[in-house]
């Protein structure tokens, strides 16, 4: 079985501060995770491998080089070989040039499967898997919170998925795209104490458009379909709260509230 | 006049009809032609409200072959260039919109918010950086303006009755083998919680006391909704999850407890008219957006505001038998 991971690096928006003076969110600073749903894929993956060792694991991100440190952890956590795509033409690209980045580099390899999560937690567009299986001709699926069975003899995959009215169990044929839900039980493994500067640099590649070969134009600003005109923050209303305690005079002026605004109708 | 494409996903009809309000938004009333491609077996009342309706010949097309209908807008937009194509971003649509958009070499807007108009150009808002900014987006090159938009966010009120012309499409050459489905539950019809005019919303620090939240909801006339935490220790169903990968709720009322109000939460719930938020820390982000910030236990504030409730219930009953 051979499984290609799709990850991203995203900053923790948790730690983005809003500069209310200038209407930013402040960036710098901010720690950037494993986006957490393609942590989910790819502890899923690693599951795999526990229970049947010869299933091999490639990651692939398109990332800045400084995604580097990251992405060594990977391999000390038991991903076989890392695939940075990093070219400062693809900065800027929207999903539609970046799924054709990836469509062209899963092009040349072989696999039975493509894990990513559904969403990122920055764009959030959940574009990406469908875009990428489009231009592949696979099969997709998003969603799923759990993944039943995955037997590359039968060439199917059984995936479980919640939608909006109801739960369904798929069969899909592979290869295919499979989009994770988060799932915090699945956890990627901590990396063991005597691989912690393990030198994985053998098992890492990192691919330019170079090595794509990619027309300049379809890269970055110039090859994306969409544009993003404004960026701004979705500033909160801050109201100017009423600061009460748990106490009986807390909850008396709760009440009475409550009671003034109609929410104690009988 | 401009052609407009809306996708019915059988599995939010409604929503997916309320989708020509964007083309209300775009085009004008008046300005715009309305085609609905109902693949599926459930169309609601699409059949009176657009001018046309493309059904699939020899059977419905499950909203999960996804590949299948993708081809099927990409055929449909060759033979009625459209202007606009709007899809639902639902669990499908989501699939959906993308491959129809890599087929057709069209950009792609994804759970739009918010349309505007610039000259002849569309703005498309969407959340993005889970809710705490908004981008507004258009679409370049030649292509249809496409976006899979967040359902009930428009509404196509006061409607226009049609009577739409039925054309038949034929998918044989297009189908594409690949997804199964083997089983199907539906959930329990259990009230949406966008529907509740109350919400008493539990987080991580009420997350051993959840089974009291149910009594306050019952008091307040509300309904019991959650924290992403307190989902994913599996204390709460999915489907009372508040935030931006959760439900986007706007009640009357929201009472937070134990829930310090974590970007993607905000998110949720920032059209919530009042906030009472129950924390141990005063300081914690959702305070600065309540109208009462309750410092102390959860526990402790939900017993003592149940106990002042049923108190003044049994006065009142004590005085109406007098």
């Amino acid at each position: 079985m051979r499984i290609l991971c799709l990850l991203k690096w995203v900053p923790d928006v948790d730690q983005l501060r809003y500069d209310r003076e200038r209407n930013i969110l402040i960036r710098e600073n901010a720690r950037l995770m494993l986006n957490p749903e393609d942590a989910t894929a790819m502890a899923t993956a690693l599951g795999l491998k526990r229970d049947a060792p010869d299933t091999y694991i490639e990651a692939v991100s398109m990332a800045p080089r400084g995604a580097m440190p990251h992405l060594e952890d990977l391999v000390r956590r038991g991903i076989d070989h890392v695939t940075l795509i990093s070219d400062p033409r693809h900065a800027g690209s929207d999903t539609w040039a970046t799924s054709r980045v990836l469509a062209r580099y899963l092009g040349t390899r072989d696999f039975d499967c493509v894990f990513c999560g559904t969403h990122t937690l920055d764009g959030g567009t959940g574009q990406v898997p469908a875009q990428l299986a489009e231009v592949l001709g696979l099969p997709l699926m998003v969603g799923i919170c759990a993944l039943v069975k995955l037997i590359s003899q039968e060439g199917q995959a059984v995936v479980d998925v919640e939608g909006e009215t109801a739960m369904m169990r798929f069969s899909i044929a592979l290869p295919a795209v499979l989009g994770f839900q988060y799932s915090p039980e699945r956890k990627l493994p901590y990396i063991q104490y005597e691989d912690l500067n393990r030198d994985v640099s053998s098992r890492i590649t990192v691919l330019g458009n170079d090595k794509l070969g990619m027309d300049e134009s379809e890269l970055g600003l110039k090859g994306s379909l969409t544009q993003v005109r404004r960026l701004e923050v979705d500033a909160l209303e801050a109201k100017d709260p009423v600061l009460l305690r748990v106490d009986q005079d807390g909850i008396d002026k709760v009440y009475h509230w409550l009671e003034q605004k109609g929410f104690l109708q009988p | 006049m401009k052609r407009v494409l809306v996708y019915i996903d059988e599995d939010a009809v409604e929503d997916s009809i309320d989708l020509l309000e964007v083309g209300r938004l775009i085009y004008g009333d008046k300005g715009f032609c309305s085609y609905a491609l109902a693949a599926g077996v459930r169309y609601g009342a699409a059949g009176s409200l657009f001018d046309y309706m493309f059904q699939v010949k020899n059977g419905a097309l499950p909203n999960y072959d996804t590949a299948t209908i993708a081809r099927c807008i990409e055929f449909l937009h060759r033979i009625y260039c459209f202007d606009a194509i709007v899809v639902p971003a639902t669990h499908c649509g989501r699939m959906i919109a993308p491959r129809a958009a890599m087929r057709l070499h069209a950009g792609l807007v994804a759970d739009v918010t918010g349309i505007g108009t610039d000259g002849d150009e569309v703005l498309m808002v969407r959340p993005a950086f889970s809710g705490r900014m908004l981008a507004t987006v258009v679409c370049r090159g030649s292509g249809p303006v496409m976006m899979s938009v967040r359902p009930r966010v428009f509404t196509y009120e006061e409607p226009v009755l049609k009577s739409a012309e039925i054309i038949d499409v034929d998918v044989q050459d297009m189908k594409t083998p690949g997804i199964q489905l083997i089983e199907r539950r539906e959930k329990s019809e259990a009230r949406d919680i966008r529907t509740s005019e109350v919400l008493i919303s539990g987080g991580g620090g009420v997350i051993r006391d959840f089974h009291l939240l149910e009594r306050l909801a019952e008091a307040l006339h509300g309904m019991v909704a959650a924290s992403r935490k307190v989902v994913d220790m599996g204390k709460a169903p999915r489907a009372i999850q508040v935030g931006q990968s959760g439900k986007i709720v706007s009640p009357r009322l929201y009472i937070a407890l134990g829930i310090s109000g974590s970007a993607q939460h905000v998110a949720g719930i920032r059209d919530a008219e009042y906030i009472i938020s129950v924390n141990t820390n005063r300081q914690a982000p959702i305070c600065s957006m309540s109208d009462i910030v309750v410092e102390g236990d959860s526990r402790a504030f939900v017993e003592g505001l149940l106990n002042r409730i049923e108190a003044s219930n049994t006065q009142n009953s004590g005085d109406q038998k007098r």
